[in-house]
């Protein structure tokens, strides 16, 4: 596999995210700056400059029309993809943890962070994307998390459900009309919290990543558990490949975090895992701090991690990768 | 002896492998239908392939091999 370095943020990455055809990914970090850039040749195409605080979360709607960024200084915003401009900016007492576009792109999701006298909350706005700068100040729906206070949130198929992961390592199906909460599921280890949550294409399924170094497949229905990862390191991001039936899973213990001397540093790499077997297949290195998130091109053609370093690395699976096969699913294929 | 013995374990990890295939199959398939049922087909851009069901174009890439 052959890794294109995007250098260009001065902090630590904090969420990567292809466009749906995959020839772009957005970054936010720290630094409080957007970054567009070519996924091909790692050019950077363009910044989106406004927040003033580090950024949590980005998404990107799916006519790659629409970005919105959530962070730091309290606001979730909305930008043009093509000039750079800042379209709206919605305010809030706390923090933007994520944001997330729902499967058509009419509404957007926020999470927002608890703090003394403020619940997490889990908010969303209708989006028009024929009215550019007039967007609804109205929330659309604004959902209290008074058990624990949501970390990721995303919207199911036909964005029937929110599903929202938990400091508490639990698991949420909300429906995403009315913001009733359904069904509740520890699915982590109790308090190690939910670092991330991420969908199949089809959104009947997503994966979630945890402090509990395991990562859980888990269905939108029912929120059953399908299947679960387990790894030897702390997890911050969690993605499903399409085309080939693979996880992977980033994360890794910061320095400042281990107490002891490990023989083995860090384990900054990310780690592939067979989403039938559960079995690990491989892991890529080159991080030199914990991989805070990961992102599979929408095609199935590649991916890219963006680290706590700095720096997003951008693979290309190569033939090998697609080539790769169990014995049992090589039989099944020539039935 | 140990050959024996290596060979029941594998022939045990791959009958293990192939019941969480056909496992996950019988899901995707339980999962498909419900989509259907809730008239979502066409809002959901369904897996094209892999996702250990459709896998007519991986037939042709493996006789390359």
């Amino acid at each position: 596999m052959r890794p294109v370095l995007l250098s260009g943020h001065e902090r630590a990455l904090t969420q990567v995210k292809y466009n749906p055809d995959g020839d772009i990914i957005f970054s936010v970090s720290k630094d409080h700056v957007v970054c567009a850039w070519y996924s091909g040749n790692g050019e950077r195409l363009g910044t989106y400059h406004g927040h003033v605080g580090a950024l949590w979360s980005v998404d990107v709607d799916p006519t790659s029309t629409l970005l919105a960024t959530g962070g730091a200084d309290n606001t979730m915003r909305l930008w043009e993809v093509k000039t750079g401009k800042l379209l709206k900016t919605w305010e809030f007492a706390t923090s933007i943890k994520r944001v997330e576009f729902s499967p058509d792109g009419r509404l957007l999701l926020g999470v927002t962070e608890k703090r003394s006298g403020h619940l997490g909350t889990i908010v969303v706005y209708e989006i028009d994307p024929e009215k550019g700068e007039d967007q609804s100040d109205e929330q659309y729906l604004r959902i209290l998390c008074e058990e624990s206070k949501a970390t990721v949130a995303g919207f199911s198929y036909l964005a029937k459900y929110i599903i929202a992961g938990h400091e508490d390592g639990s698991v949420t199906q909300y429906d995403a009309k009315t913001g009733e909460e359904y069904k509740n599921v520890q699915v982590h280890e109790p308090d190690m919290m939910v670092t991330d949550l991420q969908w199949a294409p089809d959104r009947t399924y997503f994966i979630t990543a945890s402090k509990d170094k395991t990562a859980k497949l888990v269905s939108a229905f029912d929120l059953e558990i399908l299947k679960s990862y387990s790894t030897d390191t702390p997890l911050n991001s969690a993605a499903i490949t399409p085309v080939k039936d693979y996880v992977i899973l980033g994360g890794g213990q910061a320095a400042m975090d281990v107490t002891t001397t490990s023989a083995r540093q860090g384990k900054f790499e990310a780690r592939f895992y067979h989403k039938i077997f559960m079995e690990e297949i491989g892991r890529v290195r080159g991080h030199f701090g914990p991989l805070n998130y990961v992102a599979v091109h929408p095609k199935g053609e590649g991916y890219c991690s963006g680290g706590e370093d700095g720096y997003v690395r951008v693979h290309h699976f190569d033939k090998a990768y697609f080539d790769f096969k169990y014995e049992v699913e090589r039989e099944q294929a020539n039935l | 002896q140990d050959q024996i013995k290596r060979d029941a374990g594998n022939r045990q990890v791959v009958e293990a492998r192939r019941r969480l295939l056909e496992e996950w199959r019988a899901w995707r398939a339980h999962v498909i239908e419900l989509l259907r049922e809730e008239g979502a087909e066409d809002a959901v851009p369904l897996p094209e392939k892999g996702e250990g069901e459709a896998l007519d174009d991986e037939k042709e890439a493996e006789e390359v091999e």
